[in-house]
């Protein structure tokens, strides 16, 4: 057996996790279809009628505190599971929506009455107090009212913290965010004309419906929980199955490629934090309605961590897994550890063990905690629910099925542009590329005419992929211009140049390993749908139909490659041969629409015939009018396909010409053979 | 080689029908090489032919997934890449890699971590110096501050300082200027004379062939080619291989 | 705000002297961290909770020698003995408890690239709180302390003979660990791995074995500083990971994560602004205003001063 096994997904914790998952034989697998309407629907109607049923308030109390954490547990899944993004400093947007509402809602602020608050006391909002000697104002802002607006309080905070932020590595961005969560309750504990410091705030406000207040039972706050769980758990999935929520989860997977794939990464960041704190603010409002109080302590590190736990626990990434997680854990800290320290007790009077006999669970919650997140993070990274769905596996005749060879025909129109061009389609002029005190690329021009195939060729190191790097915006040009369709491209994100109309692959391969075939190729059209959070949100049938128009696409780009793919669209790439993981990269390119499409080896590791095959399917994308770069080593697919060859050696172009004239040009010779000592 | 009996003797290094993968890839296919005592025996090949491959799994990084690796005699499978330092068999790394922040002495000793330190050691050291006169003059700079061709000559040393039997090579004049390739070839030809089996991996197919005594060429992880360095150089079907264009089998 | 300097003012120097004995410790514990950090690129946040648990090992120790509070003071050879007897044990018993936790919870992660292994060390650390808090209480306890006390008067502020202890012992360890890394095979194999892991595989380095070294130095440091700790303040509590740890990450974020001379310079630097700042502002801002630069360091110098790491995305 190998020694290396399959290349490991560079995404760390959440990405290994859905790597394990496809390996594991879950003993908690739940089948695909939870999400069938029927389980959820009957899932929801005992929930419903759970208060009905079982009337104990103290019991209905517990399970709304879990339903409290399920929201967050939800909120975090964004941040962490969709988008990868390891916040430790959640609890901090927790306070903020807490403390919007609680200062809003109680006697905390009291400023002197004036006339400048007359409108808002038509609003409703506050209350003209008078009273012996004070003559103040109380604020009486409507839960109803104050939810989405400490949503939206606590998004704008996750901008702010986030825009300075987010462009750190994975392990720094977990220590500022720890940084931020843990200044919030510290600030907040030292202003204490808002927020009564240490000793909290009182008199929060209960909410009120339709003028009957909501009072000390607990059944009220359920159903609040409850459908506040139900709203995120409706929304996370509806942001999850879209552009939105594949734009996350490819920045997870591989941020680098979700960029040349036209992912605005900074803007989906940007999202991915707010409307996680926008969960949390929220779900903080519930929280101190309920309690009718809330303490700095109530929102320090120790409910990040937990929140985190409860995710780890539940499965990363998996909605459902997540809020069974909150559940789970919160339940057992109020039903079950007293039960289970009596039995710990009495197990302790059987074996007379002192300290079995005085345990208390209760205390000890937190070493539980870490003893899960330290088991789950050794024997079971995924979850109990893990997030990536079991496919079917194919039929013994899908696999033997002899392979056919599609057509490229469906795909009209790609590489079409607009109007004539005048001029070559791609004009790099005296570009220049340096890595510290290594120049990669020395002053190198060249121009690709419109619908043309140019093969850029060189021995190893010679600054082939550093030429591509350079013009998709991932390397920074030192000196020299790109110009792509007459306009500067030098210099502009990776996004913005697939925006513009190129698309590429890479030498080793970069697929988003967790996601599926048709996933993959679905963020390959980023940049081509239009539907932003709103949309997705609310599915409207605009979106539908995008939607629906986007996957036909897919299926149809991947039909280029006869049945190796399309049977196999739901799988998982990672699971995939290395021809198909190839094949599938280049489906995602042309996804996007491109006019000019760059390939880097887009052969290699295949074998002459399925080389073959794929140096036709280059031929007839090119028919079609797509313009291609293609950086290959084969020189037999370079004769079969290019018009014109530019041969790279140590960062500098020594040749250019026909695939015939190049092969015998005696410099390209001495180039890959090496020069001999005589003519030193 | 022949001993003094006339009969061929073991070879000090031997693949056979060895595959690799990584993954599902599969990138060395069933091959066999053969390096007597005291050769200099040099690896060709272009792009992705699976020439560093080879090097890692002499050194051990990489497992085959079939067939077997064979030094002095012995197999090689299981053993620890440190045993194999211990044995003698010491890696010149593909550009330099060099220890940045250690200086050039500490990089020397680097070398000779398997080692105790006995008079061994400081003749090894003195041959360090005499091969290259540069490095002593630099023994106390960071090692990160060397020109590409001194870094070089510093891992040539380093790897010396193992004492080694056979220096595996993977690419010595990459990167390099001109004028520092010839020196670094006719250093490895000093080496040689001096009693140490070379296996060097090349893309530099005219230099090394000049001073190699046999040569293999690899085409995406196949032996298409070998033979005596002096045939190879005449055969024009070097330079299909390197451009791609033989057919394999 | 301090007067001219041209008179010292003697609360000033005061403060210098309470911070540069803080700083001693923090960068103690900095070090500690920042050895591992430089090997693995891993934040290890049970270190500053092995730092606890190496303080009441301390306090075990001492109390085994018939010590307890500050009542009964030694002098002379019996003084020396005793506190190296505390330090030997435990930085040999917070060394183990370092090897302990990298060979059952993080060895079986390295290969995973991105945070697995700082959220399994956050388990840890809540394990190991969490293990003291439930065993010895929450509390705090008195520490025992040997030391007589003798004072010296430095331009109108104490100097006090506790503080020459913390000075000399972090200076030795310090100049140990250069030493160590400097001069011995081991120490060179561990800079090695830092620098290039798998060149140094190459070499014939182990490389598991330096990462156990690693380990266990680092969480020495920590135990030493976790004594250090209790010999100045008399006190430990299930807490102080908490609180010196953020200090001390700080302090190593602060003079660049994976650089040795950056943990000590950091850990001064820390030490001087939370005594100053304690003084000349106020002590309950002291945690914002050390969170504050830890977040602008991350966010506008992530390398700190002295290091190389590259903080933001490739």
């Amino acid at each position: 057996m190998s020694d290396l096994k399959v290349p490991a997904p560079k995404t760390g914790v959440i990405g290994e996790s859905f790597a394990w998952a496809r390996r594991a034989s879950p003993v908690l697998w739940l089948p695909p279809r939870l999400r069938s309407p029927v389980i959820v629907a009957a899932i929801f109607a005992f929930a419903l009628l759970f208060p009905i049923l079982h009337p104990n308030d103290a019991d209905i109390d517990s399970v709304a505190n879990a339903l409290t954490y399920a929201a967050l547990a939800l909120g975090l899944n964004i941040v962490v599971g969709l988008a990868g993004l390891l916040d430790l400093g959640y609890a901090a947007f927790f306070a903020i929506g807490a403390y919007a509402y609680g200062v809003a809602a109680s006697w905390q602020l009291a400023p002197q009455w004036t006339s400048f608050w007359e409108p808002f006391q038509w609003l409703g909002l506050v209350a003209h107090f008078q009273d012996s000697g004070s003559d103040v104002v109380h604020f009486q802002v409507s839960f109803w009212l104050m939810m989405p607006a400490a949503a939206a309080l606590a998004a704008f905070f996750g901008v702010l913290f986030g825009a300075p932020t987010l462009r750190l590595k994975g392990d720094y961005l977990a220590i500022v965010t720890l940084g931020f969560g843990e200044i919030v309750p510290i600030v907040v504990r030292n202003i204490p004309t808002v927020t009564n410091g240490a000793m909290g705030l009182n008199g929060v406000m209960a909410p009120q419906l339709f003028g009957w207040s909501f009072g000390v039972s607990a059944t009220p706050y359920y159903y609040v929980g409850l459908g506040l769980v139900a709203l995120l758990i409706l929304t996370s999935q509806h942001l999850k199955f879209s552009r939105i929520g594949r734009a996350w989860m490819a920045i997870r997977e591989d941020e680098i490629a979700a960029a040349t794939m036209g992912v605005d990464r900074v803007k989906m960041k940007l999202l991915a934090f707010a409307t996680g704190a926008a969960f949390a603010g929220a779900t903080g409002t519930l929280f101190v309605a309920k309690l009718q109080t809330a303490t700095p302590e109530m929102f320090m590190f120790p409910v990040s961590v937990m929140i985190l736990v409860m995710i780890v626990f539940g499965g990363i990434g998996s909605v459902w897994g997540v809020v069974l997680g909150a559940l789970i854990l919160q339940l057992l800290q109020s039903w079950f550890l007293e039960d289970l320290s009596q039995w710990l007790h009495w197990l302790g009077r059987l074996i007379d063990v002192g300290w079995l006999q005085r345990i208390e669970l209760a205390g000890s919650i937190e070493l539980i905690f870490g003893l899960i997140l330290v088991t789950m993070m050794l024997y079971r990274r995924q979850g109990l629910i893990p997030a990536t769905r079991r496919v079917a596996a194919l039929t013994l005749e899908e696999q033997s099925a002899p392979v056919t060879r599609g057509g490229v025909d469906s795909l009209q129109g790609l590489g079409a542009l607009a109007g004539a061009q005048a001029g070559p389609l791609l004009a790099v002029d005296n570009l220049t590329v340096r890595f510290g005190g290594l120049v990669a690329l020395r002053s190198v021009s060249l121009a690709v005419p419109a619908h043309s195939v140019l093969a850029v060729i060189g021995p190893n190191g010679s600054g082939k992929s550093t030429l591509f790097n350079a013009v998709t915006g991932l390397v920074s040009a030192e000196g020299g211009s790109v110009r792509f369709a007459g306009s500067e491209i030098a210099g502009k994100p990776p996004h913005v140049v697939l925006e513009r109309g190129i698309a590429r692959t890479f030498q080793n391969l970069r697929l988003f390993p967790n996601l599926t075939v048709l996933e993959n190729v679905l963020v390959g059209m980023h940049a081509r749908l239009h539907t932003g959070a709103v949309g997705a949100l609310l599915r409207l049938p605009r979106t539908r139909r995008e939607e629906h128009a986007a996957r036909e696409r897919a299926m149809q780009i991947l039909a280029i490659f006869g049945n190796r793919l399309v049977p196999r669209v739901d799988h998982v790439v990672s699971s995939l041969s290395y021809a198909n993981r190839r094949r599938v990269e280049i489906a995602r390119a042309l996804a996007a629409q491109p006019k000019l499409l760059l390939l880097d080896e887009p052969t290699a590791g295949m074998n002459p015939a399925e080389t073959l095959e794929l140096a036709d399917q280059i031929k007839s994308l090119n028919r079609l009018g797509l313009t291609i770069i293609l950086i290959e080593h084969k020189l037999d697919v370079v004769v079969n396909l290019a018009e014109r060859v530019v041969v790279l050696d140590h960062g500098e172009k020594i040749a250019e010409g026909t695939p015939a004239e190049i092969r015998r040009d005696p410099e390209v010779i001495r180039a890959y053979l090496g020069r001999s000592a005589e003519s030193a | 080689m022949l001993d003094a009996n006339g009969m061929a003797e073991a070879p000090l290094l031997e693949f056979r029908a060895v595959d690799t993968h990584y993954g599902d890839l599969h990138v060395l296919k069933g091959v066999d090489y053969r390096i007597d005592e005291g050769e200099i025996v040099c690896l060709l090949g272009g792009n992705a032919s699976g020439k560093s491959t080879t090097m890692k799994a002499i050194m051990g990084v990489v497992v085959p997934s079939s067939g077997d690796i064979h030094y002095a005699g012995h197999s090689l499978a299981g053993i620890s890449v440190a045993e194999r330092v211990r044995r003698g068999i010491a890696p010149v790394l593909e550009a330099r890699r060099l220890f940045p922040r250690m200086t050039v002495y500490e990089n020397l000793e680097m070398g000779a971590y398997t080692r105790v330190r006995d008079r061994e050691f400081g003749e090894d050291l003195e041959r360090v110096f005499t091969l290259f006169p540069r490095v002593k003059e630099r023994l106390k700079q960071l090692a990160g501050t060397l020109s590409g061709g001194e870094q070089q000559m510093v891992a040539i040393g380093r790897a010396l300082m193992a004492h080694p039997r056979l220096l595996c090579m993977d690419e010595p004049s990459m990167g390099l200027a001109p004028i520092f390739v010839e020196q670094v070839f006719d250093i490895i030809q000093a080496i040689n004379r001096q009693g140490t089996t070379i296996f060097m991996v090349e893309q530099n197919a005219n230099m090394a062939l000049q001073i190699a005594d046999r040569a293999y060429v690899l085409q995406t992880g196949q032996v298409v080619l070998s033979g005596a360095a002096a045939e190879l150089r005449q055969n024009p079907l070097i330079r299909e291989a390197y451009l791609g264009e033989m057919k394999v089998a | 705000m301090p007067r001219p300097l041209m008179t010292l003012d003697p609360v000033f120097v005061q403060q210098v002297i309470n911070g540069l004995s803080l700083g001693a410790m923090y960068a103690l514990l900095a070090l500690g961290f920042t050895l591992v950090y430089g090997i693995l690129e891993l934040i290890n946040f049970a270190h500053f909770n092995v730092f606890m648990v190496g303080s009441f090992i301390g306090m075990w120790a001492l109390e085994a020698l018939g010590l307890s509070g500050q009542s009964i003071t030694l002098s002379g050879l019996a003084l020396v003995g005793a506190l190296i007897f505390a330090f030997a044990v435990t930085m040999l018993a917070s060394g183990m408890l370092g090897v302990a936790i990298e060979r059952i919870a993080l060895r079986p992660l390295r290969g995973v690239t991105g945070t697995a292994g700082m959220i399994t060390t956050i388990g840890v650390s809540y394990i190991l709180f969490n293990v003291i808090l439930l065993t010895v209480g929450a509390g705090s306890l008195n520490y025992p302390n040997p030391l007589p006390t003798v004072r010296w008067d430095v331009a109108g502020a104490v100097l006090e003979l506790r503080q020459v202890l913390i000075w000399g012992v972090a200076l030795a360890l310090m100049l140990g660990l250069q030493l160590f890394v400097s001069r011995t095979r081991l120490g060179k194999a561990m800079r090695a791995t830092a620098q290039d892991a798998e060149a140094a595989r190459m070499m014939g380095v182990d490389v598991d074995r330096v990462v156990m070294t690693a380990f266990f130095l680092g969480s020495a440091l920590a135990g030493a500083a976790a004594l250090i700790f209790g010999l100045y303040y008399n006190f430990t509590s299930f807490i102080i990971g908490y609180t010196a740890g953020l200090r001390a990450f700080t302090a190593a974020v602060l003079g660049g994560i994976g650089s040795v001379t950056g943990a000590m310079v950091g850990g001064v630097l820390i030490g001087l602004i939370e005594s100053l700042g304690g003084q000349y502002v106020a002590t309950r801002w002291t945690d914002v205003i050390i969170f504050s630069i830890l977040i602008l360091v991350l966010v506008f110098a992530p390398s700190g001063l002295f290091g190389r790491a590259a903080a933001t995305r490739s």
